[in-house]
């Protein structure tokens, strides 16, 4: 399965994503899922980010929230409404968001 | 050029879900692609007419009417939005009143299914 | 283009929110959706269960009783009646302690159909066979 999952949140969606296999999987950081790509919690990135090598968050994401792409992991590619489009018609045969 | 099915059932104010989905639609219809969104739910409550922008609220009006604009096919809930009183002549002209199947019709032809599912 | 085979993943449990009620609603929807297709175009949602998902399908509820509204349970075996794949998460099921035989059926309806407890190897096996995947 080649497949993109949206993940909008910090703290809710973890369960849900360590469970699903996929041949390729991408994880896109939108709204609140771009503190995945951030923030060192306890001083530990998010778990998240080792999850797969097929990583995005948001632009205007992450500026509405005051983050600027040089914070941003440097696993994690930084794209914007246009570049997402790309990603979902491109890169990933489904999309889901949890 | 692909097409992009779009569901979405979060509410317009009270989620950044629903503003989300209007850029991506936006964006997805500019470079080209055909773009459906099925509203659900308590995104169903923003296809009514005459929105006042607030600016500590998200507002749709303008947004859907532009999407509308740009050939993005929107349809809501009929029943879904009536539940919660708005009727027909009170909503978004342009918008469409449909059933759960318009969704699933929608998922038929569509290339990608983006489903942004309530909270 | 013939059949498009749809995974609808609830992983909310019931009541407290609408998603996962609008989940299983969708999935009905599949029996009408013919009228705005082409002759021979389908689609089939395969309704499938997991995380707390698996909370709010047990047999006995009284939603109507209590709040005027449509059960889950009614829902489920209006599902079964329709002759939709109906999954539950086996491993969620006993994560929290709920027997298998507190699901309902809709033997009474005439429903064959029944819900199928399965490993969730079995509904990721469904969300590979779907064209699309679709969260609740």
């Amino acid at each position: 399965m080649n497949l993109g999952i949206f993940v909008s949140d910090y703290k809710l969606c973890v369960d849900t994503l360590d469970r699903i296999k996929a041949d390729k999987l991408g994880i896109i950081l939108v709204l609140n899922g771009v503190y995945h790509a951030v923030l060192k919690e306890d001083g530990k990135v998010s778990e998240l980010l080792s999850k797969t090598p097929n990583l995005y968050a948001l632009s205007e994401d992450l500026a509405t929230r005051g983050f600027s792409p040089d914070q941003v992991d440097s696993r994690v590619k930084v794209v914007d409404y246009s570049g997402l489009v790309d990603v979902i018609f491109n890169d990933f045969e489904k999309v889901a968001w949890i | 050029m692909g097409k992009l099915a779009l569901g979405v059932y979060p509410g317009l104010v009270g989620s950044a879900c629903y503003d989300f989905s209007l850029k991506l639609a936006a964006a997805a219809a500019d470079k080209g692609h055909k773009v459906s969104i099925w509203y659900s739910g308590n995104a169903t409550g923003s296809v009514k007419a005459h929105q006042k922008h607030l600016k500590d609220y998200s507002t749709a009006e303008k947004y859907l009417t532009a999407l509308l604009e740009k050939g993005v096919e929107i349809c809501t809930c009929e029943a879904c939005t009536i539940a919660r009183g708005i009727q027909k002549p009170e909503g978004i002209p342009g918008v469409q009143w449909n059933s759960m199947h318009w969704y699933l019709a929608a998922i038929h032809s569509a290339d990608r299914v983006l489903h942004i599912g309530g909270e | 283009m013939g059949d498009v085979k749809c995974a609808f993943i609830v992983q909310r449990p019931q009541y407290k929110g609408e998603t996962s009620r609008l989940a299983m609603t969708h999935a009905l929807a599949y029996q009408t959706v013919e009228i705005l297709l082409e002759d021979g175009e389908t689609v089939t949602p395969t309704l499938c269960f997991v995380g707390e998902g698996v909370l709010g399908l047990s047999k006995g509820q009284k939603a109507m009783e209590m709040y005027g509204i449509t059960s889950s349970e009614s829902h489920i075996k209006n599902c079964l009646l329709v002759d939709l794949d109906v999954f539950v998460c086996k491993e969620d099921l006993e994560k929290f302690g709920i027997p298998e035989s507190t699901l309902p059926d809709a033997e009474d309806m005439g429903a064959e159909k029944q819900i199928r407890v399965v490993p969730f190897a079995e509904i990721q096996k469904a969300m590979e066979e779907a064209k699309h995947v679709l969260f609740f």
